[in-house]
């Protein structure tokens, strides 16, 4: 053995946080399809077919006015959401065993995902909030199609139509990968668990509402609140499912 | 001068009733190639998972480089672990996670990685998901020899490798620790194959630790000694016995601990054979169900 000088066992340089968060954040952004490609091609294909009967509404001689009227109720503009629950549970189910195989931290693992989550809603916010102003300007992209100008948006400028967007992709994305924490924590079990206690909440809270007669309250309560006001409830149970998430991913074991 | 990389003591994991690994006590020291052997469901996984931090033990202690390994950056980033059945990110090629190895892996040797991939003849641009259980297995390889992660884990690396394969894998793993001096822990159910490699053997068996030396102490321990019943048994009567097989008259019996020369003398005159046990010989000794039968008789006679 040749004579070294002992090392201290544990090195204690400093190495700052931002470096291993961030390194989570790259290794989502490795396949860039996951989290940005699919979702906009849901969006392009349903955007496209659209268009198509917009066409065919067009050179039918319709009433496009009134045609415009009925896609106000399409959920085209939300459809790659349901594609993103899965893809921050795959986040967490897939993504997470190989990190921690790789050297990660749960805890630098989920404030990196979580960092990653914030990024692609800022992203989508900004270009569905974007659409929406085009669409208008457009006059329904010249043939009086309502696919982004739908449901709630295009009625209180971008700046709202940016908000709600942000709220409602932090929570699809957060609500899929903070379930997933609980199944890596508890397995099955642990699902159960969740699943009969939400529904035990959900069960308990109707049967209060209606012995109580307050129904009328609870609406008018939403009423009053507005759009903003609602989807600042969303974003909260966003923060909640990202804040529980950190608290659960801590003792998760990977498969 | 060594120093002691990882340190277990009462090291416990257990699954609801089903005991894993059950308090056991060993010590790891840096730049030795160590083999973990046993059998399947034997515990080995699970000791290399509790020492990478992939899981948490129920009791006992653990230190791994110091400290705790679960949670701790700073001993995570010493650690390479390649699983057996590591799970990849679904859009995953391999080129991907040679692309991520350099971030997490502070060693990490890209142009060995390159020369590795060539080796093994790996496809980089196709799905994880579409590569066979061999291609797979090359990608852990791949890995956990570039990163020269100064403890490094290799859960059955090999399965599905050809024969090829595992003497290239073999091969550079000898050369590559000779030039870049680290700890190794393999678990394999492939031992004469990697017998030569390794320095030291941990034997682990329904989560206990059967054997914990050098290799080269347990290399040539164990003897067969073959011959006339009552020759054998006359011989061995007073020896550790670990195996025991015989036909009609005919008995050939496995005994643990070195013979000396007057040892030999006596059994040339006793005209038995004596025949050194390989490793893999001796672990299915040690491990099979013959022991289980002979350890509790000595107990009774005991």
């Amino acid at each position: 053995m040749t004579a070294v000088i002992e090392k201290p066992s544990v090195r204690t340089e400093p190495r700052s946080r931002f470096t291993e968060v961030w390194r989570v954040v790259r290794l989502h952004a490795l396949t860039p399809s996951v989290f940005f490609g699919i979702p906009w091609i849901i969006l392009g294909t349903a955007w496209l077919v659209m268009i198509v009967i917009g066409m065919i509404a067009g050179a039918a001689g319709a009433d496009t006015e009134k045609m415009g009227e009925g896609m106000r109720y399409s959920w085209a503009v939300l459809s790659p959401q349901w594609y993103l629950v899965v893809v921050g549970v795959q986040a967490i189910g897939l993504t997470m065993s190989f990190a921690l195989g790789f050297g990660a931290t749960r805890r630098d693992f989920w404030l990196g995902t979580s960092a990653m989550f914030g990024i692609v809603s800022l992203l989508n916010a900004v270009a569905i909030a974007t659409l929406v102003q085009l669409e208008k300007l457009t006059d329904g992209w010249w043939l009086n199609i309502a696919m982004f100008d739908a449901l709630w948006y295009g009625q209180n400028g971008w700046l709202v139509d940016f908000y709600t967007t942000l709220a409602l992709q932090l929570f699809v994305l957060f609500i899929g990968a903070s379930v997933t924490t609980v199944y890596l924590r508890w397995r099955m079990r642990g699902m159960l668990t969740l699943a009969l206690g939400a529904i035990a909440l959900i069960l308990g809270f109707v049967a209060i509402a209606t012995f109580t007669e307050s129904w009328p309250a609870i609406f008018e309560w939403f009423g009053g609140i507005g759009i903003v006001g609602v989807f600042t409830v969303v974003l909260g149970l966003a923060v909640g499912c990202a804040i529980g998430g950190y608290l659960v991913i801590r003792r998760a074991t990977p498969r | 001068m060594t120093r002691t990389v990882v340190r277990a003591s009462g090291l416990t994991k257990r699954y609801g009733s089903f005991t894993a690994v059950d308090a056991v006590d060993f010590t790891l020291e840096e730049n030795r190639i160590y083999g973990l052997l046993g059998r399947n469901g034997a515990g080995k996984t699970t000791v290399m998972q509790m020492l990478t931090g992939q899981i948490f033990p129920n009791d006992g202690e653990l230190e791994v480089f110091g400290r705790t390994p679960a949670e701790h950056a700073d001993v995570l980033r010493r650690l390479c672990f390649i699983a057996e059945s590591q799970r990849y990110p679904d859009a995953f090629h391999a080129s991907h996670v040679l692309k991520a190895a350099p971030w997490f892996f502070g060693n990490w040797d890209a142009g060995f990685a390159a020369r590795l991939v060539d080796d093994f003849r790996l496809p980089l641009n196709r799905p994880i998901k579409k590569l066979s259980r061999g291609q797979l297995s090359a990608v852990g390889v791949v890995v956990g020899l570039a990163s020269r992660a100064p403890l490094t884990f290799f859960d059955e690396p090999y399965l599905g490798l050809d024969a090829v394969a595992r003497q290239i894998f073999y091969d550079r793993l000898l050369a590559d620790y000779a030039a870049h001096p680290r700890t190794i822990v393999l678990s394999t159910h492939l031992i004469d194959e990697v017998a030569n490699l390794l320095e030291h053997l941990l034997i682990i068996d329904q989560g206990r630790i059967l054997l914990d030396r050098d290799a080269d102490e347990v290399r040539g321990s164990a003897t067969t000694v073959a011959g006339g019943r009552a020759a054998v048994e006359s011989f061995v009567a007073d020896r550790a016995v670990i195996g025991r097989e015989g036909i009609g008259g005919l008995a050939s019996v496995t005994i643990d601990g070195r013979l000396d020369q007057a040892d030999r003398v006596r059994a040339a005159e006793l005209g038995l054979e004596l025949a050194p046990v390989s490793l893999q010989q001796l672990i299915v000794h040690m491990t099979g169900a013959d022991l289980r039968a002979d350890s509790t008789e000595q107990e009774v006679a005991a």
